[in-house]
């Protein structure tokens, strides 16, 4: 093997591990949706007057998104073919850590919710709020995908139960002024989920087209 | 390095990795923990029936794991690089860095 096919060998590693990314850790397009959904969540959650149409529109949305995500990452960024990134064992305790403590969450709001009349609220509260244990171990594996995914779900939960999270500046947050300051924290976070989605959709613009003149140039083995 | 040992280096590499297209194939799997067909297909530029005998041979040897199956109503081939094929490949590499290493000096060409 020539020094010219070790360094063709490494930029093949270099573009599967790139390519791979999109499989798991990095969500494009994706990510820049989810990012929106969470903002519009937020304000429309914090500021719009409840009704079923709103309730059911937040409730949508983290499923849509969801779907939306998946359909992104099969058809449009891993459109070459299938390449399931390798997660280190740091990632994989730490995606673990997250959903475990979202499994206790719920348990724990289980428990406390016993004695909430039984009804349409306090099941669907709880349903969407089980639901994100298996959304989160499947769907949510990166940092911010959790944090903002988790958001998407809480906010639905709770807008099905007829609440929302205050947003800043409005009456509800003068009246709970720590909580309105930690539901703040995830638009922010989308706003960075935002950024990383459209750095991570220009990177794959580039991957693209070195993949599509790989076979073009001929430069296979 | 006597020429006879660098000889029995270059003997010593693993013929079942030192193949350049097992070779791509083997070093795009080590990177990913699942790889479909057809990215190979596109990363290597070598044909279908290229491909599936150079996989074949790597499976033969218990380097890589075959997994076929169906999605829809077409049929979907993932591969899977084994323990033994990650060491197959670092052996390989290490050794081969080693019979570079002691390779001569090319000649200057004179003017």
């Amino acid at each position: 093997m020539t020094a010219f096919d070790e360094s063709r060998l490494h930029e093949l590693e270099t573009l599967t591990r790139d390519y791979a990314r999109y499989s798991r850790s990095a969500g494009g397009l994706a990510s820049v949706l989810g990012g929106l959904c969470c903002i519009a969540s937020y304000l429309a959650g914090g500021l719009l007057p409840s009704s079923p149409a709103l309730r059911i529109a937040l409730v949508a949305l983290p499923l849509a998104w969801l779907l939306a995500k998946q359909v992104l990452a099969r058809r449009y960024y891993q459109r070459f073919g299938h390449v399931e990134e390798q997660a280190t064992a740091t990632v994989r305790r730490t995606h673990a850590f997250c959903v475990g403590v979202v499994l206790l969450v719920a348990v724990l709001v289980t428990v406390g919710t016993r004695a909430w009349p039984f009804g349409a609220g306090k099941l669907g509260y709880l349903a969407l709020l089980w639901l994100l244990v298996p959304a989160s171990w499947f769907w949510l594996r990166s940092p911010l995908e959790f944090f903002v995914g988790t958001f998407l779900f809480c906010q639905a939960a709770v807008s099905w139960a007829g609440f929302a999270y205050p947003v800043v500046g409005t009456t509800a947050a003068a009246a709970n002024p720590p909580m309105a300051l930690l539901a703040l924290l995830f638009p922010l976070a989308a706003l960075l989920f935002i950024g990383t989605g459209m750095a991570d959709h220009r990177r794959f613009l580039a991957l693209r087209e070195r993949l599509a003149h790989l076979r073009d140039a001929g430069d296979g083995a | 390095m006597s020429g006879t040992s660098r000889i029995g280096e270059v003997m010593a590499l693993d013929r079942l990795v030192h193949e350049p297209a097992r070779l791509l194939i083997l070093a795009v799997l080590a990177n990913a923990r699942e790889v479909e067909f057809g990215f190979l297909e596109q990363v290597s530029g070598l044909s279908k029936g290229n491909l599936s005998s150079h996989m074949s041979k790597l499976e033969a040897g218990g380097l890589v794991e075959v997994k076929k199956s169906f999605r829809g109503k077409r049929p979907l081939t993932e591969l899977r690089i084994t323990a033994a094929g990650r060491k197959a490949l670092a052996d390989y590499r290490q050794r081969l860095a080693a019979v570079m290493q002691e390779l001569p000096e090319a000649p200057t060409p004179r003017k």
